[in-house]
Order: structure tokens, then C-alpha cells, then sequence
């Protein structure tokens, strides 16, 4: 069976990323400009639709980044309630073992910022509809109807658009309250989203997602990510729940972990920036911040996260190794569930 | 948490048991644009069926299996047509069935569809998609059309842009599906089928050996005929033939049934 990769297990920074092979995913994709050798023309203009509108239908991956099944990377203390702030701290802990991903339920509006399962937007004048690998759909209307004023809660929302000149506006509500938008940060019924989608070339779509909970946030607050077109591909099914060993082995506390002290002289040697591909194709970027006895990673832009020591080279969570070399660290090696890299030391001018 | 109207669980049909609850909620009563009406406003549904920009009938809309009664239980008749208990209910002979096959169908049924993958949540698969008891929306563009079930929010896609099937496919659930018009009738080819597949709740097998032809054929608005020819020689000693007729739904919507939301059916499957 080939897969994309699972992201049942995605409670932190995990991600995986296995390889897609299969003949028909060579199939050349209709419609695309090409250059002189053949190769999709990505910067060409946006195509358009019959009706004039820009035409956003195609399969998309969402770049990895701070936002990575992440919504919430921006929030300060402030800006979430007291109980929402607790229950994620409680999930956190639980390393969070209920979280929808883990139990192969819907992403809910995490949907739009995962990195792994491309997306298929199909566009006809009244209804769009967006596939998603996990043989899981999402509709929105644009035939004029108004949000339903007693939505039925589910896990994607009721959504409908309009065009502002080209970007296409989408708002959202009718959530149920069972899905998380990162770092088991909760929602409420009341969550409301509007979703911008702008193609800024052949190649691009801009989204910027505005989130409104007054349930559980004091504020909204808006994401950006950026779909990057996959041509001369196509969505391969994944199940989740297909052959399903994981949930007994989600057990534990996030306070069970218990590292070792290492010297700052020596995490002081790891500062720098370890990047690398992914057999997927996805670019890593860990930057690693040594403050002290402590050692802090950031992963493509993201949050910093407090790096655990099991040893004076091996932390934990993902699984890093700093490699040395001639008494020179000179790589990472990344490892993940379906991933296992090494990430060469980049050398910067500073 | 707002208890979510289902059109009812499937899950644990191996008996008698069966939930129907009522779907509510205002916006299944938005009106469906585009349909031709009568005077009193009610779909005109056997106005002639519509056609696309690019001159090719719209399979487009919410269908549901119209077929013979459904099973009966002690309970009464069960929901559905008869072909969601067997694809081959309309059929006097049966299937021809292979020695494994029918094997396999006894051991199925002993065991009372624990493995069903609708008892799983596992994919039904594309069959089971046209007559599963709650509607499908078919959303046709002129190199895709999609069918969009309620079942786990689950779709499967069929390319319209010429391509021919895989030499070498990725074996699914859905299996890979390639249509083409003849006059009026959507022709749609597939293989690539995963094995374990079920075509029906008795069991009756689907093999990756399979190749699956569908003709689609709008009759007029309100009707959707689709022919169903499986040629499974793993399975049966020759293709068969069934008609799955689906009619039109209007003024409604999808709504999600997502099976593992709450799912507790699993652990009580024991008995023999």
C-alpha cells in the first residue's frame, strides 16, 4: 500500500513523510502550461474558469511551517480563556493521545494546514468542493446562500464563499467542538472562520484562515499558509483507521520524560541551522537556540520548543542527534515516525 | 456538545439492530437551485434532464438508491434497498460464483460481518457508495466528476480527461475509475481494487482481479440509471450484470456520518 504518511501521531513537532511511488501518479496533469522541456510552468499567470472567476482547482500541498497543523503559534497567554488554556495544558501532558488525528477522526479546520495529505480543490460556478487524501471532503457554496442560522454541528463547518475581485472568501461556521486547532488548544460551537484563498500564480495559493471563537479566545486571530500546486499527480487514498495498532501504545505522561543535565559548554557547540530534504520532498529547517543548561529547537519558523537531553548528543521530542565529526558538529540527524534524516549543518555569514 | 442529527449507523446491522435518528437542522430545507419546477413550486423531475455547457447531459446532484424493498427483519423492513443486503437481488440465478468465492461467502456470513469494513468504518468501497441508504452528491466537471457520500464524508473521483487506466495501480478501496461519453451515457471503467472488498452487507466479494464497467444514464431530471457490470474472474465464472436506479434528492444536503465518532459497536462483536 502506498501512503503519503500517517499523522495520527502528530502531537508535537512529529511529522512523516514516506515515500509515493505508483505508475499512475506519473500521469501528466491536463491544462498546465509548460516550458520548453516539459515541466509544469508554475510562475505562468492563473488560469480562469469558465465564468471568468480564477480557476483554484488542482491538487495543493501546504508548505511546512509555523503553522503546520498548527493554527495557535501566535496566541499570547492573553488571548485564550482560563479553561481553554488549562484543557490544552491537560492535552499536552496526555501528549496528546485524544486528539482527533490520533483516534482517525476529521482534522476539522486543521484540514487546511496539513502538510502531508494534499488537497484537490475541484471548482464548478456554484460549489466547490476540496478533497483531502483522507478520503474526507469538504464543500463550500457559492451559490448565494447565507451560513444556515442553526447549523448542524460537524467536524468541517458549513461553509460559503463569494469572489471578492480574485480571492476567493469563505466563511465557516457550524464546528463541532471535538476538533483541535494545534497544540491541544480547543474550540468552541461558536467558532466562526473566514478563509481568504488568493492563486497568486499557476504554481501558488495564498491562504490566510481569520479565526473567531469568543468561547474560548479573547481575540481573533488570522494564519497564513501557502498550498503549493503538485502537477502530474493525484490524491492516493489513505485510511487511517486501516490496520490501526497505534491507539494501545498511547500511553504515558508528558512529565514521565526525565533528562539529563548536559554542560552549556557543550550545548553552546549545537547553536546554528540544520536543513535538509525530506525523501517526500519536504525542506526541513531546525535552528537550535542553547540558552544556558537548556537547548531550544525551532522547526521551519515555528515555535521554540524545549529540547529534553537523553544524552549529551540525543534529545527528544522529535528525536535529534547532533553528529560530530573531526570535533566539529556537522549534522542533525532528524528522526520521526516515517522519517529519518540527516540535516547538514548550514553555514552562515553572520 | 450539540448531539448531531445522523440519517442513522449502519455499524452494527449485522443483527437486527438499527438506529434512525431524525435529521434536523434549518439548512437542509435550502432550496436547490437550477431544478425545473412545477407551478406549485415542487421539482419537476421528469422535465427533460439537464444538460452541460459542453453539451453533455449533468449528472450533477444529490441521488439516492432507488431500489426493490429492503430486507425484513423482525423489526419490520429495514431502510434500504434490497441491493445494500445483496447486490444481486434482482438477479433469479444468483452470481456465479467461484468455488473460493462462495467459500468465502459462507465464512463471511458465519461470522456475522464482523469484518465487514462497514462494520469497521473501513471505505465501502464504490458499489456500496450507490446503495448505501443515504444520499450521494455527483459534482461532474468536463475532466472530473466526483461522488461525494455521506458514509465517513468519503468520495471517490472518476477522470473524465481521456486518460486510460493504470497498467500498474496503487490497489484501493475505491480502486481507479476512467470515463468516457458514448451519446449520452457516461461510460466509467475501473480497477485497482484492494483485496477484502464487500459489495454488499452479505458479503459478496469484489478481488483486486476485478474490472468494474458502470454506464450512467440520466433518464430525464428526477432519474439516474446506472448499469453495473462486474467482471471479477477471481471471484465469479463470468461478468454479471446489475441496474442500480438511483432517483433525485432535492432541497436538501450531505450531512456527515462519520462511523468512528464515539464508535463503541467494535467490542461488543463476540458471538458466533
Amino acid at each position: 500500500m502506498v501512503q503519503r504518511g500517517s499523522l495520527k501521531l502528530l502531537c508535537g513537532l512529529a511529522f512523516i513523510a514516506s515515500c509515493v511511488s505508483g505508475q499512475w501518479l506519473n500521469y501528466p496533469t491536463p491544462g498546465i502550461p509548460r516550458l520548453p522541456d516539459g515541466k509544469p510552468n508554475l510562475a505562468a499567470p492563473v488560469p480562469k474558469a469558465a465564468d471568468g472567476k480564477p480557476d483554484l482547482s488542482g491538487v495543493w500541498r501546504i508548505a511546512l511551517g509555523p503553522y503546520t497543523l498548527n493554527t495557535t503559534n501566535d496566541l499570547k497567554p492573553g488571548d485564550v480563556q482560563p479553561w481553554a488554556e488549562a484543557l490544552a495544558e491537560q492535552r499536552r501532558e496526555n501528549l496528546g493521545k485524544d486528539s482527533p488525528a490520533a483516534h482517525c477522526l476529521p482534522f476539522g479546520p486543521l484540514f487546511t494546514f496539513d502538510p502531508i495529505n494534499p488537497q484537490k480543490i475541484v471548482q464548478t460556478p456554484n460549489l466547490i468542493v476540496i478533497l483531502g487524501e483522507q478520503l474526507m471532503y469538504r464543500q463550500i457554496f457559492l451559490d448565494g446562500r447565507s451560513l444556515p442560522a442553526d447549523p448542524n454541528p460537524d467536524f468541517m463547518g458549513y461553509s460559503v464563499g463569494h469572489w471578492e475581485g480574485d480571492t476567493l472568501v469563505v466563511t465557516t461556521a457550524g464546528y463541532n467542538d471535538r476538533t483541535w486547532l494545534g497544540r491541544g488548544y480547543p474550540n468552541t460551537e461558536s467558532l466562526r472562520t473566514v478563509e481568504r484563498f488568493h492563486r497568486g500564480d499557476f504554481g501558488h495559493l495564498e491562504i490566510a484562515e481569520t479565526f473567531d471563537d469568543p468561547g474560548a479566545y479573547t481575540r481573533p486571530w488570522t494564519v497564513k499558509v501557502t498550498g503549493n500546486l503538485m502537477p502530474d499527480s493525484d490524491l492516493l487514498e489513505y485510511v487511517c483507521n486501516e490496520n490501526n495498532k497505534d491507539l494501545p501504545h498511547l500511553i504515558g505522561k508528558a512529565s514521565d520524560l526525565k533528562g539529563v543535565e548536559v554542560a552549556p559548554e557543550i550545548l553552546a557547540k549545537y547553536a546554528g541551522v540544520y536543513a535538509g530534504t525530506l525523501p517526500s520532498g519536504l525542506v526541513v529547517r531546525f535552528e537550535i537556540f542553547p540558552s544556558g543548561s537548556e537547548l531550544w529547537a525551532s522547526l521551519n519558523g515555528g515555535a521554540k520548543r524545549l529540547l529534553t537531553a537523553l544524552s549529551n548528543t540525543k534529545f527528544v521530542l522529535p528525536q535529534l542527534e547532533f553528529l560530530e565529526e573531526n570535533g566539529e558538529i556537522v549534522a542533525l540527524q532528524y528522526s520521526d515516525v516515517g522519517a529519518n534524516a540527516r540535516l547538514p549543518r548550514v553555514r552562515e555569514n553572520r | 456538545m450539540t448531539k448531531s442529527p445522523q440519517r442513522g449507523s449502519w455499524k452494527a446491522l449485522c443483527c437486527l439492530a438499527l438506529v434512525a435518528s431524525c435529521a434536523s437542522g434549518k439548512w437542509l430545507n435550502y432550496s436547490t437551485p437550477g431544478i425545473p419546477r412545477l407551478p406549485d413550486g415542487k421539482p419537476n423531475l421528469s422535465a427533460p434532464a439537464p444538460r452541460t455547457a459542453y453539451d453533455k447531459p449533468d449528472l450533477s446532484g444529490m441521488w439516492e438508491m432507488k431500489g426493490r424493498p429492503g430486507e425484513t427483519s423482525l423489526l419490520g423492513q429495514l431502510p434500504g434497498p434490497a441491493e445494500s443486503a445483496n447486490i444481486a437481488s434482482a438477479l433469479q440465478q444468483g452470481l456465479p460464483y467461484q468455488p473460493e468465492a462462495a467459500q468465502l461467502l459462507r465464512a463471511r456470513r458465519a461470522e456475522q460481518r464482523v469484518n465487514d469494513p462497514l462494520t469497521r468504518c473501513l471505505p465501502i468501497g464504490p458499489v456500496r457508495i450507490h446503495t448505501f441508504n443515504s444520499p450521494k452528491k455527483i459534482v461532474q466537471t468536463p475532466g472530473l466528476v466526483v461522488i461525494l457520500s455521506e458514509y465517513n464524508a468519503g468520495y471517490r473521483q472518476i477522470f473524465t480527461d481521456g486518460r486510460s487506466l493504470p497498467l500498474d495501480p496503487n490497489p484501493s478501496w475505491n480502486g481507479y475509475s476512467s470515463g468516457r461519453w458514448e451519446g449520452d451515457v457516461l461510460v466509467v471503467e475501473s480497477s485497482g481494487f484492494r483485496e477484502g472488498l464487500w459489495l454488499d452487507n452479505t458479503g459478496n466479494p469484489l478481488t483486486d482481479a476485478a474490472r468494474m464497467t458502470e454506464r450512467f444514464r440520466r433518464v430525464n431530471v428526477g432519474q439516474l440509471e446506472i448499469d453495473l457490470t462486474v467482471d471479477d474472474p477471481k471471484a465469479y465464472t463470468k461478468p454479471w450484470t446489475v441496474t442500480l436506479t438511483q432517483r433525485l434528492v432535492v432541497d436538501t444536503e450531505l450531512l456527515d456520518y462519520v462511523c468512528l465518532e464515539n464508535e463503541k459497536d467494535t467490542q461488543h462483536f463476540v458471538a458466533k
